[in-house]
């Protein structure tokens, strides 16, 4: 199974953000029966302090302050100067100023060994564990977490490990802000990931909805808009998917060609709200709503 | 009348309570479904019950009599495999309303979603607005009366039964086909349709099975040596 949940405030005036973390969390507990193996969020639109906010993420319990360490040393080497830092156990979270090309910094971060990149935004940032969604709010503190819009997701493993890294969303390495949730199977997985690897872009796990993030980002660093590059993904992916994608100013879904994968979508003068099941979108609206269904080979976008 | 405040309580504790009070013949209210799974289901004694607000998977699946009422959208699979009974819906329903149903009726007030009445073995089921994909995939009997839209591939791989379209048809599934409506059923069709208090005339378009892939007259082997 899998459940996938977005929302995103339209804004109007100055509005500024909203309280994104909260809603996300609650609208993915709701779903917990759709799977407990790990859970993740992304979150937009807040202010950084700095050029780009990093989530890093080391493997080893036991050495991870060094490791983290390391990371860190080989990012300000890259040219990185850290503007603010929290580690807590494995995660970092870093803010800093960079004017280099981002290839270059994520792949001086991943040469250190036993580390993961999450999520480099310049307003996007993944954070994602094991447990479910309010379990690992009382770790993270994605409540106080504030944007314009996010995605979430709650994972039932089928076809991949069962880890921190493997848990959603995946960001598309080494482009910014663009990461995916997807609740389905690919089949054609291994051919474009080979595909894409022989074109030099570099996957961090063996989960098939890390290949839907790249071919996203990919797409839009080659001149495509969100929407056609969700349309064109209708046919170039094989297998079942409804999955949301969130960039530094949009929010998206796709539904495959056979709507095997459930979704429904509410919006409002303010809000929509995307989500797996509707008891997910009265996490944000307390009372009865009209809700829609998309079917078959459908595609949605929404930018800010 | 019962009044049964479905907020705190599991689906085995709600469950529980409604055939309890289903056998004690009593009209049953449940307030505060808020989109919970598996309510109402496995019912089997004639009895009322009123759901007020949205209910989640697999709503009053498995009945065998009751009629049951509710007021609010459904999720996927609302009366899956009702023997005989009523279930009506204001709102709108998610995919598979109706899947595997072998009587009874069922009616939607609003859209239904993916593969309404897929499989179904008898009964009727009605939807007041727009069908999604795949509508009455793998149907072997009944009826699937839709007065609005069906999406694509509407009756495919059907085997029996039929569907009228009071709309637009996206496309014919694989072998099915249109065919002209018997005036003594489009009657019937109407007069069901008035029950649930909708009095516009339809021009519906049917669809059946085209047979072409239909081998029902040639056994398997195995089957022969049954027989």
């Amino acid at each position: 199974m899998c459940g996938v949940g977005g929302i995103l405030y339209k804004k109007i005036g100055n509005q500024g953000t909203s309280s994104v973390g909260k809603d996300l969390v609650k609208m993915l507990e709701s779903m917990t029966h759709r799977g407990q193996d790990s859970s993740g969020f992304t979150v937009v639109g807040e202010d950084i302090d700095g050029d780009l906010v990093l989530r890093i993420w080391t493997d080893d319990p036991a050495q991870a302050a060094d490791i983290l360490s390391m990371a860190e040393e080989a990012l300000q080497k890259a040219g990185g100067v850290v503007r603010t830092r929290s580690a807590w156990g494995q995660f970092l979270r870093l803010t800093i100023d960079y004017e280099g090309e981002i290839p270059a910094l994520a792949e001086a971060i991943l040469n250190t060994p036993g580390v993961a990149l999450h999520s480099i935004g310049e307003t996007s940032e993944v954070i994602k564990d094991v447990g479910t969604p309010v379990a690992m709010d009382g770790i993270h503190s994605l409540s106080q977490m504030r944007g314009t819009h996010g995605i979430g997701h709650v994972r039932m493993a089928t076809e991949s490990r069962v880890d921190v890294n493997h848990a959603h969303p995946f960001w598309a390495y080494p482009f910014t802000d663009v990461t995916v949730v997807h609740n389905g199977q690919l089949t054609n997985y291994h051919k474009l990931k080979r595909m894409y690897e022989d074109q030099g872009h570099r996957f961090q796990t063996g989960n098939d909805s890390e290949l839907i993030a790249v071919y996203l980002a990919d797409k839009l660093a080659n001149g495509d808009t969100l929407d056609s590059a969700l349309r064109s993904s209708l046919s170039d992916l094989d297998g079942t998917f409804t999955y949301l994608v969130s960039t530094k100013d949009g929010l998206g879904y796709a539904k495959d060609q056979w709507s095997a994968k459930p979704l429904v979508t509410m919006e409002t003068d303010d809000i929509i709200a995307i989500a797996s099941e509707e008891i997910a979108l009265r996490g944000v609206f307390n009372q009865e709503i009209d809700r829609v269904e998309p079917q078959n080979n459908e595609v949605m976008t929404w930018l800010l | 009348m019962v009044i049964v405040n479905a907020a705190g309580l599991t689906t085995r504790e709600l469950n529980g309570r409604l055939k309890e009070l289903a056998a004690s013949g009593q009209e049953i209210t449940v307030l505060n479904p808020h989109v919970g799974h598996n309510i109402a289901v496995g019912i089997f004694e004639s009895c009322r019950i009123q759901i007020t607000g949205s209910v989640g998977y697999y709503a009053a699946s498995l009945l065998d009599g009751p009629e049951v009422a509710i007021d609010g959208n459904a999720g996927w699979a609302l009366g899956e495999n009702m023997m005989a009974g009523k279930i009506t819906l204001t709102k709108d329903a998610g995919a598979s309303v109706g899947s595997t149903m072998r009587g009874g009726e069922l009616f939607v007030g609003g859209n239904a979603g993916a593969r309404a009445g897929i499989s179904m073995k008898g009964g009727t089921l009605i939807v007041g607005g727009n069908a999604g994909f795949l509508t009455g995939f793998m149907m072997q009997k009944g009826r699937i009366i839709v007065c609005g839209d069906v999406g694509e591939a509407v009756g495919d791989s059907m085997y029996e039964g039929a569907i009228y379209v009071g709309g637009e048809i996206g496309s014919l599934g694989t072998d099915a086909k249109t065919e002209e409506i018997g005036e003594d059923e489009l009657l019937d069709i109407l007069a069901t349709l008035e029950s649930h208090g909708i009095k516009q005339r339809y021009t519906f378009t049917k669809v059946v099975s085209a047979k072409k892939l239909y081998h029902f007259d040639s056994l398997e082997r195995l089957e022969k040596t049954v027989i």
